[in-house]
């Protein structure tokens, strides 16, 4: 069983590999992300903001913050791009019949899908969070630094499941459009709470936000950066965000499940 | 001969009993689209793709799905391949029910849908073959032990395709693998929607040879859909005729041509004028078409007995002072069998 899911990852490995070999520029601009949005975001914030009020605010310098928050949202919404999309793109080149055919358990295809793209994430951290936190807080700040990227990435796996119940019910009951993505993202964004962190949200936004376990790991992480998280909160929020991926994997499956139906129903097209 | 017995299946009966590997029960199947008219109102259609299919493929047969545009031959193998559900009916494919059982089915079949698509185009054909492996679960040293041997059997190394991304491949190279895909987990029974498609000669002969080789030698049991007569007369043990969703005649390619009216052709080519056609009428023929080019006449006609008439036939036309430049006596090909049965239905 194991071998299967191993064996997807493989698969996974050589499709976004050969896509992105081939492509080099998009590997050019993977690196380049985080830092891209951190000064986009510094040079707004600049215009509107002083520099003293927000690490007053947030407590942690603003570079720092953006820098870490872009590598998140890289690697998160990274995951769910390649999830929401995958359909979309089987259908529009024709392999979707041939997939949905195939026997591979639904949840190890799924969480083998974003893996690929996780690892480059893994090396864009390395590129981007470490230097940063190396060169603000020294060797301190590269063991943070490790451990931010290490839980970006387990952020994101978490985050699988979840949009495995997102995507096959909006699929299974709406259509499958890529609109729809467009909707969803900032959504997701802002529950994630990535840019602006959850301990500052309104209750009702808390809430909703702590139904998508990859948000407690993001606060996990904003703490750890602002140097207010103890071992028993870590404790917690991880643990909380462990068993919603537990309590999300067969929902997930379920969900996919309704979407491939509703698919068959209509005849998946071959055309 | 023709299709009557349309409930083969009584309930439980998965059709193992005779060697039947693909069964097929009274499948019914209606499309509901929505036509467009104006930018919000819509009008429900309904197309009645299958209005009750039954038929059994046994072991090592290759039975063909022969059918105009639209006859239904995709919606059927959409449903054998659980790809799509009916709306009534059964089907069992080696053994398991196409809705009841779809994972026992997905794992019994080899499924080639269209020529042209349904890879990725990024990756080359062997790292699209090790995908579809992958996601069938395949191990990996057999799975490479088997693209090898695929990519020899059609031919695909030679033609230097292997390590080539699909994006760059002649329609030929994409019918082989898609047909390597099918072939790829060594599967009892094959699915192949119009495989050769679209093909230049020897990519269709070759994948035709194949096919026969694959249910003779191997025992593959292999349903096959084709618009083309000649083809599905080389090709098939059986044939089924389609037409607007209903089997209307079934058999071996002979059978089925001893199906309609025993008529043969004479076909002659003639230098003269319109001279010609009154002989022809004057003999009392009823079925005949002429054909002008200038002076030369091409004349069709069908008679019961050629030899009863073809003698006076050709003395009236030279005594006229025409000249035959060439003559035929042809037997009625599949294709006539089809334009019969297409106008019948
Ligand atoms: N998804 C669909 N929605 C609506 N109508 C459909 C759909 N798919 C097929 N049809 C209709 O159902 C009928 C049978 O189609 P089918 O594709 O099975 O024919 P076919 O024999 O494979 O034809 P072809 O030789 O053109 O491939 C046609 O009238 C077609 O227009
Ligand atoms: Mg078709």
């Amino acid at each position: 069983m194991a071998s299967l899911f191993l064996l997807a990852v493989w698969a996974e490995m050589k499709m976004v590999y050969a896509e992105l070999i081939r492509r080099k520029y998009m590997l050019l601009m993977l690196a380049a992300y985080p830092y891209i949005l951190m000064i986009f975001i510094l040079l707004i914030g600049m215009s509107i903001g002083n520099r003293q009020i927000f690490i007053q605010r947030i407590g942690v310098s603003p570079e720092i913050f953006f820098l870490v928050s872009g590598f998140l949202i890289m690697s998160i919404l990274g995951t769910s791009d390649d999830l929401l999309w995958r359909p979309i793109y089987d259908e529009w080149i024709g392999t979707l019949p041939y997939v949905i055919a195939s026997h591979i358990p639904r949840l190890y295809h799924y969480l083998a899908i974003p893996i690929p793209r996780l690892l480059i994430a893994f090396f864009t951290g390395l590129t981007s969070v470490l230097p940063l936190m190396v060169y603000y807080y020294g060797l301190h700040g590269f063991i943070e630094g490790l451990a931010v990227i290490l839980l970006g990435l387990f952020s994101s796996i978490i985050f699988i499941p979840f949009i495995m119940v997102v995507m096959g019910f909006i699929y299974g009951f709406g259509n499958v459009n890529w609109r729809v993505i467009n909707v969803i993202r900032p959504i997701l964004l802002v529950l994630l709470g990535a840019y602006y962190p959850r301990y500052l949200m309104p209750l009702a936004g808390y809430i909703v936000s702590s139904l998508v376990p990859s948000s407690h790991v993001v606060e996990a992480i904003q703490r750890l950066l602002i140097g207010s998280l103890n071992g028993l909160y870590a404790f917690i929020l991880l643990g909380v965000a462990t068993a919603l991926f537990i309590v999300y994997s067969p929902i997930g499956v379920y969900s996919i499940g309704l979407w491939e139906k509703r698919k068959i129903s209509e005849g998946v097209k071959t055309e | 001969m023709y299709f009557t017995d349309t409930k083969i299946c009584i309930d439980g009966d998965n059709g193992l009993g005779k060697d039947a590997v693909i069964v097929a029960a009274d499948l019914v199947k209606t499309y509901k689209t929505k036509k467009r008219k104006g930018l919000f109102r819509g009008e429900k259609k309904l197309v009645e793709a299958l209005k009750g299919i039954s038929f059994k493929v046994y072991r090592g047969e290759i039975v063909g799905l022969l059918g105009p545009n639209g006859a239904g031959k995709t919606t059927t193998i959409k449903i054998l391949a659980t790809l799509l559900l009916p709306d009534s009916g059964d089907a069992w494919v080696n053994g398991y029910h196409v809705v009841k059982q779809p994972f026992g089915v997905r794992k019994s079949i080899g499924i080639m849908l269209t020529v042209e698509r349904g890879f990725y185009g990024k990756l080359t054909g062997r790292e699209n073959l090790e995908y579809f492996g992958a996601l069938y679960g395949l191990d990996r040293r057999y799975m490479e032990e088997r693209i090898d041997y695929l990519m020899k059997l059609l031919e695909l190394d030679k033609l230097g395709a292997v390590d080539r991304m699909f994006e760059e491949y002649s329609l030929g190279m994409k019918a082989r693998l898609g047909l390597a895909r099918a072939l790829l987990k060594d599967p009892p029974v094959l699915l192949l929607d119009e495989p050769t498609l679209g093909l230049d000669p020897s990519s269709s002969r070759m994948i035709r040879e194949l096919v026969r080789k694959l249910a003779h030698r191997e025992g593959k049991t292999i349903l096959y859909t084709t618009h083309n007569m000649f083809e599905a007369e080389i090709v098939c043990d059986r044939i089924l005729l389609i037409n607007k969703g209903r089997i209307v005649a079934e058999g071996s390619p002979e059978q089925l041509k001893s199906l309609i009216p025993k008529l043969r052709i004479i076909n002659m080519v003639i230098r003269g004028g319109k001279g010609v056609e009154e002989i022809v009428s004057s003999m009392g023929f009823e079925k005949y078409e002429a054909k002008y080019e200038d002076t030369i006449v091409n004349l069709k006609i069908s008679v019961e007995k050629p030899e009863d008439v073809l003698g006076e036939l050709i003395r009236r036309i030279v005594n006229a002072g025409h000249e035959i430049i060439s003559l035929k006596v042809e037997e009625p090909t599949l294709e006539d069998v089809f334009l019969y049965y297409a106008s019948k239905t």
